[in-house]
């Protein structure tokens, strides 16, 4: 694929990244042809674009995107060197460029507002909402990033004077952002401000610049023309994310007016005085950390895509967003009092008398669910005969680590550290890693922290550590065995672990070992770096827990060494299985070998958990096995200390545990590892489940006596927010259209004043009957009944099988026309009694 | 008289049964020999068998979806009405199978 034509070296490639070259991997193309004499051009065969590598503006605007052939020429003194730094780079690292920034998850928008608005004759607008919340305020209209016109007759002065100008803003521009990169308030800003300080450093812009000065151009009118070129160049791109970009070029263009023109500029920053709503075609992310927190009270956007900057800052810092409200500035007008609901997706007025009670309501919904809900997740998971399993979260970034105690995690099983090693030319320094480590350490608020040394080598390359390339990377140079050849790096990493040890329960732990003198070695490095922390007086805690994964079979054979060795034990089962059984999990042809429930691997996992525990020592597991909560009785069964997963799935597999048995688990793990045909272990796994659903059909949060609703529509939605409070709906206005839709086929009253509104639908987590018992009775709609003063209602979880709970739901609806039981229904005293009362008629439990 | 009967709703959750509960109620206390098979989200449930249906005098449909099986009832007479009749007002069903 390398070959020499004429006197410059050079290479294909194909770019495979889904959105094409977009600004990530251009910026780190970048960096690595910056440090290298030489010129270097890359091609887009497709387009015939060429440009720099040594400026992200002019790689961008080459276009690349998914399948474009682009060749890479190198010409100059150290060609050869900048030649295979850049097919390192296109080979190893680009194709790991994809990962999205971390929490970005586009909702779907609804169209449809809630039906005691649409009743109510409310105008909604409708947004995606990108961060989640309610927010109300007035209305300030931005008129965004939009650069001036009015520039055209200015005079310029001779070229020189309005080159210097130009070079002392950009110098002004950029030691304003990295005044505040010096102190981000996350990890997330700090990435943004990056990006944008490549920008304001570009070869390109500056390039352009010149060129328009030296044309005769004002300083000012350059800055225009160059923005509005690259502006151009970028938004005709066919990746969204791309397109995005143009308004970080826009931002620091207007920067750099502000540095020209002083900050007379109409986009200047606005101060905010009142709780006020901000409604802008879209906001530079500068522009958002400059208004005023306390009265940005939600935020408004005409369009904004799930990866621009603004949004995931807004998520950051908590700000109700909706973005892709279309006309927005057209439609909401200036001072006017709106709701931003960012829960559901629309933007309203505030002057209705609907709107007002509407929020008054939601408001309690929301002060309710939040005391209810935290209810059933939190505390340890302790299994019915009384045994704790820990249940903690994997992490590998700022943002996982506030989902995972917001998620009730007992603490952080595996911290992964590699990722702030990828995707980047230099290693992170120790200052950098301390503060995420000592920011994990806060936030875990006393639990432990298990942090990995970096796990690199193998799947993951970073061009710092010239790694040779390897036949066969997965059984060759990674983790631990590295550790010599890169002393200073992990040096670097363990003060950083040991001094953020001073702010919590942080513990350290080794990937990949395989021996006895690896645990020595790794022993050893610690020790060096406490006394070199020692010596500058630097706090750290001298007994931190040592730790080491257990993924290569042979530490399974070696525990009585290793006990004697270290303070505790992971398992990474993913690893370990495909070292166990010779098995490649992500080779189609052999995954359905790699299988973790394979009893000789059982057996293995069992023994190894056994001889720890004889040894009196501590083992976890945080591999995907420990991920699927179908397993969690072999989990159990093991007799795990720990088990370690992502943070979205602790709270379910905290109420699993809950409702298991120790004792039956490791009878069925008994059981489980006898067994000679894989079908018998997947009917004892099925057999070993929990036997109740996690939530209950019925439960006194969904008996709602005396109600004060007026009408059906409020009744309605009573009965969804009781559902949203007691953590059954994520989706209210699903729920509340399908009970609606099926109420358009006829109304659900019937004789005696009782409706049963009921649905089958996505949008509960569990199947459920809601009662509402009226003060007055109300209209139901149906042309012939009687108000209705009682409803019952059912949901069901659309499913392929037809629920056992069906058969109550059955029952219910029998013993409806039994006028003893209406009775009974229409006098019971109180939530707690109805709920009884129902759960013994029908037969089912309340817990 | 014997009578058979079935009901069906779209959903088959709750109305399916409530029809069914209440004209079996109505039906017993009117005098009559009924037997009503639901059809709902549990699928057919109480089902007619042959016998059933040979040795009724007439059929109630209390349905708001086509019957399953029509064939069934094919030589038998047949009253079809909305579900919510049978609900409602199941008196004026019997008045008319007795008229």
């Amino acid at each position: 694929m390398t070959q020499r034509s004429g006197t410059s070296v050079e290479f294909a490639f194909v770019c495979s990244l889904s959105d094409g070259l977009h600004a990530r991997p251009a910026s780190q193309l970048a960096e690595v042809a910056i440090e290298y004499a030489s010129d270097c051009l890359i091609t887009n065969l497709r387009t015939g674009s060429v440009a720099s590598l040594k400026s992200v503006l002019a790689i961008l605007a080459t276009d690349i995107r998914q399948g474009d052939r682009c060749i890479v020429q190198v010409r100059g003194s150290d060609e050869q060197a900048a030649h295979s730094a850049l097919l390192r780079f296109v080979e190893q690292v680009l194709p790991t460029c994809d990962v999205p920034l971390a929490g970005l998850h586009p909702t779907t928008a609804s169209t449809t507002l809630p039906r005691t608005l649409q009743t109510a004759g409310v105008k909604g607008y409708f947004g995606s909402p990108v961060s989640r919340g309610l927010g109300r305020g007035k209305v300030i209209p931005l008129s965004g990033m939009a650069l001036p016109r009015d520039l055209k007759g200015q005079a310029a002065s001779d070229p020189q004077s309005e080159l210097a100008q130009i070079k002392r803003a950009m110098a002004a521009v950029r030691g304003r952002i990295q005044e505040k990169l010096a102190h981000p308030q996350s990890p997330t800003e700090a990435a943004v401000l990056q990006a944008d300080l490549a920008i304001a450093s570009d070869v390109s812009l500056s390039q352009k610049l010149a060129e328009h000065v030296s044309q005769g151009k004002s300083a000012g009118q350059a800055v225009m023309e160059a923005g509005a070129f690259f502006i151009d160049l970028l938004r005709h791109s066919e990746s969204e994310y791309i397109r995005e970009r143009a308004l970080d070029i826009e931002e620091i263009c207007l920067h750099l007016l502000q540095e020209i023109y002083g900050v007379d500029l109409q986009t200047a920053a606005i101060e905010l005085r009142e709780p006020s709503v901000v409604v802008a075609e879209t906001l530079a992310p500068q522009q958002l950390l400059g208004l005023e927190r306390q009265w940005l009270k939600a935020l408004v956007l005409e369009h904004s895509g799930a990866t621009s900057h603004v949004v995931i800052l807004a998520r950051s810092l908590g700000i109700p967003t909706l973005t892709g409200v279309k006309n927005a500035r057209g439609i909401l007008s200036a001072g006017q009092e709106v709701v931003v609901d960012a829960i559901r997706g629309f933007v309203v007025p505030q002057s209705s008398a609907a709107v007002q009670k509407f929020y008054e309501r939601e408001q309690k919904t929301l002060e309710l669910r939040r005391e209810f809900l935290p209810v059933p997740a939190t505390g340890p998971a302790i299994t019915t005969d009384g045994k704790t399993l820990e249940v903690a979260a994997n992490a590998s970034s700022y943002e996982e680590l506030s989902l995972a105690f917001e998620k009730d995690a007992d603490g952080i099983g595996l911290f992964r550290t590699e990722m702030a090693y990828l995707q980047r030319r230099r290693p992170p320094s120790e200052e950098e890693q301390f503060a995420i480590y000592a920011e994990a350490a806060r936030a875990a608020a006393g639990r432990p922290v298990i942090i990995r040394t970096f796990d690199l080598g193998g799947d993951k390359d970073a061009p710092y550590l010239n790694l040779p390339p390897e036949d066969n990377p997965f059984l060759g140079y990674r983790g631990v065995r590295i550790y010599s050849e890169h002393h200073e790096l992990l040096q670097a990493q363990l003060r950083a672990i040991l001094r953020a040890s001073a702010f919590g329960q942080v513990q350290v732990m080794a990937p990949m070992i395989s021996s006895l003198d690896e645990v020595r070695q790794f022993k050893a490095s610690i020790s060096e770096a406490m006394q070199d922390l020692a010596r500058k007086g630097i706090a750290f805690r001298s007994d931190i827990r040592i730790g080491v994964m257990i993924e290569v079979p042979s530490a399974g054979f070696i525990l009585d060494q290793l006990c004697a060795a270290v303070d505790f034990f992971s398992l990474g089962t993913n690893d370990l299985n495909q070292y166990f059984l010779a098995a490649d999990r992500d080779n189609p042809k052999t995954a359905e070998l790699s299988d973790v429930l394979h009893p000789g691997f059982l057996r293995f996992l069992k023994r190894i958990v056994e001889e720890i525990h004889a040894a009196g020592k501590w083992v976890g597991m945080c591999g995907e096995m420990a991920a699927e909560v179908r397993y969690l009785p072999v989990l159990i069964g093991l007799g795990l200390d720990e088990i370690s997963l992502p943070a979205p799935g602790i709270p379910g597999v905290k109420r699993a545990v809950a409702q298991l048995s120790a004792a039956e688990c490791q009878r069925a793990l008994a059981n489980i590892v006898e067994c000679e045909e894989k079908s018998e272990i997947e009917e004892l796994i099925e057999r070993a489940q929990p036997a109740r659903s996690a939530q209950p059909l019925l439960s006194k949060e969904l008996v709602l006596l005396g109600s004060q609703s007026k009408d059906k529509e409020e009744a309605m939605q009573e009965i969804v927010d009781a559902f949203y409070i007691a953590g059954r709906t994520e989706d209210r206005q699903r729920l509340e259209e399908a009970l609606w839709s099926r109420e358009a086929v006829y109304a659900t009253d019937f004789a005696h004043g009782f409706a049963v509104p009921h649905c089958k639908t996505e949008a509960v987590t569990a199947d459920s009957i809601g009662v509402v018992r009226l003060n007055q009775a109300i209209d139901w709609g149906s042309a012939d009944s009687k108000p209705v003063n009682m409803i019952i209602m059912m949901a069901m979880r659309k499913s392929q099988n037809p629920s056992r709970h069906l058969e109550i739901f059955s029952k219910l609806a029998r013993k409806l026309m039994n006028e003893d039981f209406r009775g009974h229904l229409l006098t019971v005293g109180n939530a707690h009694d109805m709920a009884t009362y129902l759960a013994q008629q029908l037969e089912i439990s309340l817990h | 008289m014997k009578v058979v009967a079935v009901t069906a709703c779209p959903t088959g959750i709750a109305h399916t049964y409530m029809a069914a509960a209440r004209l079996e109620k109505v039906g017993k206390s009117l005098g009559f020999d009924i037997k009503v098979e639901t059809q709902g989200a549990m699928g057919i449930e109480n089902k007619l068998t042959e016998r059933d249906i040979s040795q009724a005098e007439i059929a109630i449909f209390a349905v708001d979806i086509a019957v399953e099986e029509r064939e069934r009832f094919n030589g038998v007479k047949v009253i079809q009405v909305p579900l919510q009749d049978a609900l409602k007002d199941p008196h004026s069903i019997f008045a008319k199978i007795q008229s």
